[in-house]
């Protein structure tokens, strides 16, 4: 007969009698009504916990959807049916910012990835009451839903061009994510599609439509003029070493799949920008969004650039795209020639992401991200004062000066006749509280419903695509290349 | 028991409130469906830290992680509470946290870019609820209060199990 042991499981051929451990405590014998009281009294707990549980639960619904969930719409808003099309981390960034926009209602979902990507976008969007079908095949999402108006695309750059063309083609407009295509072919095609369809065609270089940078651009850049003549323009994005995504097994593709979308195995379809011909590497994933910036506040393209990049870090065997990159343009501006110097390395993170103007009157620090740069903006001490800008909300009063701390231990600061005095530090007063991605989203929306006009339509975003591509191009050539202006430009409609 | 029934009726609390700490650790992170240790796991500092940097660097591994922690706050959450299989809970409960805090020790000459809530120097809230777990395994806290009372009065029952005195 088997013996049991204290947590309850068999043991066998224990002796009748024997060393069970049972006799060292002076349990009772047998079940009494005062084992079970005693035995059930902590099962109360659960229940206090049961009820703490569904009222944290409740508490952090009603938050989140007050959060997420888009203000009341006017009941005279046109409500515009989306489908989203790459539901990866883009994908879910921009849902994310999306939920928070009056007047969408979400239809469909594609993503080749069924088993994780595509299921957890379904998810959150049914939690958020958006009954959404789930495809494969974008092809067989346009096909059955018939009633979409719009599509946003956050799949991979090399598939942009063709879901693009094909979503303009089939009636529907589209915001497609940065950078438009991998090839200038295929970013032409898209331009030609919008042009010929006559639908709406957003790029995702959604500072364009950042409150900030509109209000650096229009009151601080072309108003008030504040940086005087830009001469010189840096900036970077430095971002530290991270390890490349991975999948758990139970969540891999079939490699037919994978091989059918173009991809080789499952790390190439998560790490698809290190890979040539899918991405174009950090100069294009992240320069981008900052060239972009480049050209639209100096008010012209670039005519000549020069990079140096190479993958001095990581295995070039699973990243073939450079892994540090620098790069200077020459532009011609109306107002006289500019340097411009950008940088990406992905192999330190300290100093972030920021672009920095420097006029011969002040200089602006702008980044999309305010926290680690809140918009300085410097009045060199040579230029008019700004008082007008400041009384008129332009630019923030100036930061006072402390006077250097009189210890006797610290060295007695030199006064050197060839230094500048330190400028006056501002701030740009526009701040932004929505996700990055809401402003050029709603821009977007507002302009299928015919309320404004796209920020950045296919043919400005074709003019950044063609000046970040050519930085790869210049690597590889280890030469200055120089820029038509014919080449910023899509001519005619081709097929 | 030994020790008279407060001391015992204080250890029960003490196990209730451990396990429900468990339970509701284990809780958030199934329920927020994208929580996973590999952040954590990657921040790790002190003598192991290339253990658990290790771990984090495998995608299946890091997935294995993340489940077994998920499931097993819970569970050793719910056991302590419902005070079964109390020390099998206690254990598996003490190991958990054995590498909380080794991932994360506040051993001298260790600095954390987190904030924390407070001030700790090698002891800190982990190692107090490790030792707490320890109380409740040596005390066998489910025997007094707790499931693993009726189970056992269940099975001693018995006659040949647990023979009384007497009878013989």
């Amino acid at each position: 007969m088997a013996g049991h042991d204290e947590k309850g499981r068999m043991k066998p051929d224990e002796p009748v009698g024997g060393s069970t451990g049972y006799e060292r405590h002076d349990r009772p014998a047998r079940l009494n009504r005062r084992d079970v009281l005693k035995g059930l009294s902590t099962v109360p707990a659960l229940g206090l916990f049961g009820y703490a549980w569904n009222q944290q639960r409740q508490f952090q619904q009603t938050t989140a959807e007050a959060a997420a969930t888009a203000p009341a719409a006017p009941a005279d808003l046109q409500e515009i049916n989306v489908a989203l099309l790459g539901a990866g981390a883009q994908g879910q960034v921009l849902t994310e910012s999306m939920l928070r926009i009056a007047g969408l209602r979400f239809r469909a979902v594609c993503d080749i990835w069924t088993e994780y990507n595509q299921r957890r976008v379904v998810n959150t969007l049914r939690r958020f009451k958006h009954q959404v079908n789930a495809y494969e095949d974008y092809r067989e999402m346009l096909d059955r839903e018939k009633e979409l108006d719009a599509v946003i695309i956050a799949t991979p750059d090399f598939w942009h061009a063709q879901h693009t063309v094909d979503c303009l083609e089939a009636g529907k407009h589209v915001y497609c994510e940065k950078e438009m295509s991998n090839t200038l072919e295929g970013a032409r095609r898209m331009v030609d599609a919008a042009r010929r369809t006559g639908k709406l065609l957003q790029i995702g270089h959604q500072r364009r439509s950042n409150p900030r940078y509109l209000h650096c651009h229009g009151k601080i850049l072309q108003e008030a003029q504040l940086l005087g003549r830009i001469v010189t323009v840096n900036g970077q994005w430095n971002r530290a070493v991270t390890p490349d995504l991975g999948v758990p097994d139970r969540y891999a593709m079939p490699e037919a799949r994978l091989k059918q979308y173009g991809f080789q195995d499952m790390h190439q379809f998560r790490n698809w920008r290190w890979y040539k011909g899918l991405g174009g590497g950090p100069i294009v994933d992240l320069g981008s969004h900052q060239i972009d910036i480049y050209s639209w506040f100096l008010g012209a393209n670039p005519s000549h650039v020069m990079a140096s990049g190479g993958n001095l870090y990581y295995d070039p065997k699973t990243h073939e795209w450079y892994d540090t990159v620098m790069v200077v343009y020459d532009y011609d501006t109306p107002a006289g020639p500019v340097k411009a110097y950008y940088q990406t390395q992905t192999t330190n993170g300290s100093q972030g992401y920021f672009e920095n103007f420097m006029g011969d009157q002040g200089t602006l620090i702008i980044s999309e991200s305010e926290v680690n740069y809140a918009g300085q903006l410097y009045r060199d001490p040579n230029a008019p004062a700004w008082d007008e800008w400041i009384q008129k909300g332009y630019v923030s009063a100036p930061r006072v000066h402390e006077a250097p701390a009189a210890s006797d231990e610290a060295p007695k600061a030199i006064a050197d006749v060839r230094e500048s005095v330190p400028p006056d530090q501002h701030l740009v007063p526009v701040v932004l509280r929505d996700p990055y991605h809401q402003p050029h989203l709603q821009n977007f929306f507002d302009t299928v419903r015919g309320n404004a006009q796209l920020t950045c339509p296919s043919d400005i975003s074709y003019e950044t695509a063609v000046a970040v591509l050519k930085v790869n191009e210049a690597i590889e050539a280890r030469s200055r290349l120089s820029f038509r202006p014919e080449d910023f430009k899509v001519e005619g409609a081709t097929t | 028991m030994n020790g008279g029934r407060w001391p015992m009726i204080a250890i029960t609390l003490l196990r209730v409130v451990v396990g429900w700490h468990f339970l509701y650790e284990g809780i958030a992170k199934l329920s927020s469906g994208s929580w996973s240790s590999g952040g954590y796991l990657r921040q790790a500092r002190g003598p192991f830290a290339g253990l658990f940097e290790w771990l984090a660097s495998d995608a299946n591994l890091l997935a294995n992680a993340d489940l077994i922690t998920m499931w097993g706050l819970t569970i050793v959450g719910l056991l302590l509470m419902l005070g079964l299989f109390t020390r099998l809970a206690s254990l598996a409960g003490m190991g958990f946290l054995v590498l909380f805090y080794l991932a994360n020790p506040p051993f001298v000459g260790y600095f954390y870019s987190i904030p924390t809530e407070g001030s700790y120097l090698v002891v800190n809230k982990n190692l107090v609820e490790l030792c707490a777990l320890l109380v409740i395994f040596f005390t066998r806290s489910g025997l007094y209060a707790g499931l693993d009372r009726i189970v056992h009065a269940l099975l001693t029952r018995r006659p040949r199990l647990a023979p009384a005195p007497s009878v013989s």
